[in-house]
C-alpha cells in the first residue's frame, strides 16, 4: 500500500520532459480578466487579458523560446499569480509536499495502529450485565433467527 | 407584506433562541415538559419561516420592485422558473432558503423522534436551533431580505444571464439539501456527547440522514458540473473554483464517513473517528458557505460577494471549540477496545480508503486556503489552479478506485489465502485482460490507462458478488435468475446498493479520466460554407440566425456537423445579450453519444463579413459522467429503502439503550 503510494508520487513528481505546445503553456498561466480559469480554458469573447496572452505565446514559441523562459517572462509582467499552480521552490514548495506529507502520515499513523490493534490480545465478550443479559441475550438468538435467511 | 416577512423572520429568532435554552435546560435537568416546549418552539420557528420564504416568494412573481432583493435580482421579463430560482439566485435569498430547509429538517427529525431517542433530542432540537439562531441573525442583523427600496425601482436588473439556466434550478437547491441536512448527524453527534450515549444508537439513527446528505451533495455536485459545461463553455465541467472545492471536500469526509461507520456497527470500533468525520463534514458545510460568501478567494461563483466573512468564521470557531470540547470531554468514554486481526482484512481496507478520502479532503483544502497562507507568510499573490489539484489528486483517486475493488470483496477480519485467491482470482484476471486489451489499442500508459484498467477490475469484484449470490439462491432455493437477483438486492439492500454505488463512481472515473486525457480541441474563423475538421468530424458553418425578445436577443450560427461523408447532425451554438444586465453569454451545441460529445461554442461573429469564430471540442466519454450519477442515485434508493431486518437493529439498539447501565 505504502510502496503503491510512494511509486505514483515518484511518477507524479518525475513529469516527463516534451516540447512545450502552445496548450501546456497556456495551461500553465492563469487569465488576468478575473475569470480563474487558466488562459487555455478563458474564453471569454476577445477577453482583454487572454486573447493578448495566446497570441504572444504563439509568437514566442515560433520564436523558439522555450516553456521556461515564456513562463519568466510573464511571471516579470504580471507576479507570480499569473501562474496557474505554485512553483516547486522555496515556500511555495509545501503547496505540493504537504498534502502528500501528510496522507503518508496517516498511512504510517493507520499502520502502526493496526499493527497494535492486531498483536493486541483479542478480547473475551465482555461479560454482560446480569440482569439485563438474560434479555438482551434472548433479544439476540431471536434476532438472529429471523435474520436468517429464508 | 415585507413587513410581514421581516417580522416573522425576527419572532423565528426569538424562538430559535429560546429553543436553544430549552432544550438544553431540559436536557441537563431532565425536565421533559421543557423538552416538548423547546420543540414546540423549533415547530414555531419552522412556521414562521415558511410564512417569511412565502412572503419573498410572493414579492418575486409580483415583481414588487419596492424590495430591494427583487430589484436586484429579477426583472418584469424574467421567465417565471427562474423567478423561482432567484429565491435562492442572491445571497440574503439563499440565507433565507438554507433557514427554511433547516428548519423542516428539524421539524422532521422531531416528528420522527417523538417517541425515540428520548434521551438525546433535547440537545439535537438545542444543536439544530443553535445554527437556526447564527442564520436568522444574519437575515435579522445583517442582511435583511425584505430591505425596501427608498424609492422604488421601476424595472429590476434581472438575475444574472449565467444563473438563466435549467440546471441552476436544480444545482443550489440540491447542494444546499445536501448541506443543510448534514446539520442533522451532527446535531445527534453533539447530542451524543453531551449526553454520554456513545453506543451505535446515534448512528444507526443518523444513518438514513447520512446518506440523505451524502446523496444530495453528490447530485448537487454532478448537477453543478453540468451547468458549469452547459453554461461556461469553456468546454469543461469542473475548474476547481474555490467554491466547487467547497461542495467537494463535505462529500469526501462524508463519504469517509459511510464507510467508517461500517466498521463501528461490525466491529464495534472507530468511535470517536466516526464522531470527528461527522463533526468535520459539518464544519466544512460551514467552511463552504464561508467561501462562497466571503469573496476571500476570487471565484466564478462570487455572484456574491460582501462583508458575511468575519461572521462566517466566528460561526465556525465558536462550532470547532463547542464540538471539541464536548470530545475531549468524553474521550475516555469512545474509546473502545479495538482488536484487529490482520492487514488483510476489510477493516483495513476500510481504515486506509478513509486515509485516502481525508486525504484528498485536506489536499483539496490545502490548495484552496494556500494563496490566503502565501499571501500571510510572503506578502504574494500566487493561483492554485486546476494543474495543481489534478496533479495532486489524480494519484491519490487511482489508489481509492484500487481501494473500492479490494473493499466490498476482502473478508472481515481476516483474509485467508484461499479467501483471497476466490474473491480476488476472477477480477484481477478481468483488469489484466483489459490492460492488454488497451495496450493492443495503443492506450498511452498514464492515467486514463490506469483508471481503465482498475475500473474494470472494480466492476470484476462487483459483478462476481452479484453473481455468487445469485447463484447461491439460484441453487439452494430453486429461484428463477431474475428473482435471485431481485430479491438477493432486496434482502440486502445496505450491501448491494452500496455495489450498486460502486458501479456509478466507476463511470464517473471512467468519464474523467477519459475526456481529461483524449479530448480533442479545434478553433477557426470561418466564412459561410467554410469547413473545419475536429477529430473525426467535419463542420461547416452554413449561416447565422437571429431572434429577439424583450428579455434577450440571440444569434446562431448554423453548423452542419459531417462524418465519414455523411452529415449527421446540425448544430447551432449561440450567443445571447440579455438586456437588463446588458450582459452577454454564450449557449453551446451539443452533440452527446456514448463515446463522445462534440460541444460547439461560437466564439465570435463579424456582422459585415459574415466571419464566425468558432470553438469545437471532442470529449470522450463525457457521457458517463451523468450516467454515473444516475446509477448512483438509483444505488442510493436501493440502501436507503426501508427493511425490515434494520427496523429491528434500531429497536434492538433502543432497548440496549434503555437498559439501566450497571
Amino acid at each position: 500500500m505504502r510502496r503503491t503510494v510512494l511509486a505514483l508520487v515518484a511518477l507524479l513528481l518525475a513529469a516527463p520532459a516534451v516540447a512545450a505546445t502552445q496548450q501546456e503553456v497556456e495551461e500553465s498561466l492563469t487569465c488576468q480578466c478575473g475569470c480563474g480559469l487558466t488562459v487555455h480554458a478563458c474564453n471569454h469573447l476577445d477577453c482583454p487579458s487572454g486573447e493578448p496572452m495566446k497570441k504572444e505565446i504563439a509568437e514566442r514559441l515560433a520564436r523558439g523560446e522555450d516553456k521556461e523562459t515564456i513562463l519568466t517572462a510573464f511571471r516579470t509582467r504580471y507576479g507570480e499569480k499569473v501562474l496557474s499552480s505554485p512553483t516547486f521552490r522555496g515556500f511555495n514548495w509545501l503547496a505540493w509536499v504537504t498534502p502528500f506529507a501528510a496522507i503518508l502520515a496517516g498511512a504510517l499513523g493507520v499502520t502502526l495502529v493496526i499493527r497494535r490493534w492486531v498483536r493486541a490480545p483479542a478480547p473475551r465478550p465482555a461479560a454482560p450485565p446480569p440482569v439485563a443479559g438474560e434479555l438482551r441475550q434472548r433479544l439476540a438468538r431471536e434476532l438472529e433467527d429471523m435474520d436468517r435467511e429464508p | 407584506m415585507p413587513e410581514v416577512g421581516r417580522l416573522a423572520v425576527c419572532l423565528a429568532l426569538l424562538f430559535a433562541a429560546y429553543g436553544v435554552l430549552a432544550g438544553v435546560a431540559g436536557g441537563l435537568r431532565r425536565r421533559a415538559h421543557l423538552v416538548r416546549s423547546a420543540e414546540h418552539a423549533a415547530y414555531a420557528v419552522f412556521g414562521l419561516v415558511v410564512i417569511a420564504t412565502a412572503i419573498l416568494l410572493r414579492a418575486l412573481l409580483r415583481h414588487d420592485f419596492t424590495l430591494e432583493y427583487v430589484a436586484a435580482y429579477s426583472s418584469s421579463t424574467l421567465p417565471t422558473q427562474y423567478t423561482v430560482a432567484a429565491l435562492w439566485g442572491g445571497q440574503k435569498g439563499s440565507l433565507l432558503f438554507w433557514s427554511f430547509l433547516l428548519t423542516l429538517f428539524t421539524t422532521i427529525v422531531q416528528v420522527q423522534n417523538r417517541e425515540r431517542n428520548r434521551a438525546l433530542m433535547p440537545f439535537v432540537t438545542a444543536t439544530l436551533m443553535t445554527v437556526a439562531v447564527f442564520f436568522l441573525s444574519l437575515l435579522v442583523f445583517v442582511t435583511d431580505p425584505f430591505e425596501r427600496l427608498p424609492v422604488a425601482a421601476r424595472e429590476g436588473a434581472d438575475l444574472n444571464p449565467l444563473l438563466q439556466n435549467y440546471w441552476m434550478m436544480i444545482h443550489p437547491p440540491s447542494l444546499y439539501t445536501g448541506y443543510v441536512s448534514a446539520s442533522v448527524p451532527f446535531a445527534f453527534a453533539i447530542a451524543a456527547l453531551a449526553t454520554g450515549q456513545l453506543g451505535d444508537q446515534w448512528t444507526r439513527s443518523v444513518r438514513r440522514w447520512a446518506l440523505f446528505s451524502w446523496a444530495f451533495l453528490s447530485l448537487g455536485n454532478l448537477l453543478g458540473a453540468r451547468w458549469a459545461y452547459e453554461v461556461l463553455g469553456w468546454g469543461g465541467y469542473w475548474a476547481w473554483d474555490p467554491v466547487e472545492n467547497a461542495a467537494f471536500m463535505p462529500w469526501l469526509v462524508s463519504t469517509a464517513y459511510l464507510h467508517s461507520v461500517m466498521i463501528q456497527e461490525k466491529r464495534d470500533m472507530l468511535r470517536v473517528w466516526n464522531v470527528v468525520l461527522v463533526l468535520l463534514t459539518f464544519a466544512l458545510t460551514i467552511f463552504g458557505t464561508f467561501l462562497t460568501r466571503s469573496g476571500v478567494i476570487s471565484s466564478v461563483h462570487s455572484f456574491t460577494q460582501s462583508g458575511l466573512g468575519p461572521f462566517f468564521i466566528g460561526f465556525l470557531v465558536f462550532v470547532l471549540l463547542v464540538a471539541g470540547g464536548l470530545l475531549a470531554y468524553r474521550l475516555p468514554d469512545l474509546r473502545t477496545r479495538a482488536t484487529m486481526e490482520s492487514f488483510l482484512s476489510r477493516e483495513a481496507a476500510f481504515l486506509f480508503n478513509n486515509l485516502v478520502l481525508v486525504g484528498i479532503a485536506f489536499a483539496v483544502f490545502w490548495g484552496t486556503v494556500f494563496p490566503v497562507l502565501s499571501e500571510w507568510v510572503r506578502g504574494v499573490k500566487i493561483t492554485v489552479g486546476p494543474p495543481f489539484f489534478n496533479r495532486v489528486n489524480a494519484p491519490l483517486g487511482l489508489v481509492l478506485l484500487f481501494l473500492a475493488g479490494v473493499g466490498p470483496a476482502i473478508a472481515w477480519r481476516r483474509a485467508s489465502p484461499r479467501n483471497l485467491r476466490r474473491a480476488f482470482a476472477g477480477p484481477v484476471a478481468a483488469g489484466v485482460v483489459a490492460a492488454a486489451a488497451l495496450a493492443l489499442a495503443r492506450v498511452p500508459l498514464g492515467y486514463a490507462f490506469a483508471t481503465f484498467a482498475l475500473g474494470v477490475f472494480v466492476l470484476g469484484t462487483i459483478g462476481q458478488e452479484f453473481w455468487r449470490g445469485m447463484r447461491a439462491r439460484q441453487a439452494m432455493l430453486h429461484e428463477s435468475a431474475p428473482r435471485a437477483l431481485g430479491r438477493l438486492v432486496g434482502k440486502n439492500r445496505r450491501r448491494y446498493g452500496g455495489y450498486l454505488i460502486h458501479v456509478g463512481v466507476v463511470s464517473i472515473f471512467v468519464a474523467i479520466a477519459g475526456s481529461n486525457a483524449f479530448r480533442i480541441e479545434a478553433q477557426e474563423t470561418l466564412k459561410p460554407g467554410d469547413e473545419m475538421a475536429a477529430g473525426k468530424f467535419r463542420l461547416r458553418y452554413e449561416r447565422v440566425t437571429s431572434e429577439e425578445n424583450a428579455h434577450l436577443s440571440r444569434l446562431a450560427a448554423e453548423v452542419s456537423v459531417w462524418r465519414d461523408g455523411k452529415q449527421i447532425a446540425t448544430l447551432a451554438p449561440e450567443k445571447r445579450f440579455y438586456k437588463k444586465p446588458q450582459q452577454p453569454t454564450t449557449e453551446v451545441a451539443m452533440r452527446s453519444t456514448l463515446s463522445e460529445d462534440l460541444y460547439l461554442v461560437l466564439g465570435s461573429y463579424d456582422p459585415p463579413s459574415g466571419l464566425v469564430t468558432l470553438q469545437a471540442f471532442v470529449n470522450p466519454l463525457v457521457s458517463w459522467l451523468w450516467i454515473g450519477g444516475v446509477i448512483m442515485a438509483g444505488g442510493t434508493l436501493v440502501t436507503m429503502w426501508p427493511s425490515a431486518a434494520e427496523r429491528r437493529a434500531v429497536a434492538y439498539e433502543l432497548g440496549r439503550a434503555q437498559v439501566p447501565a450497571e
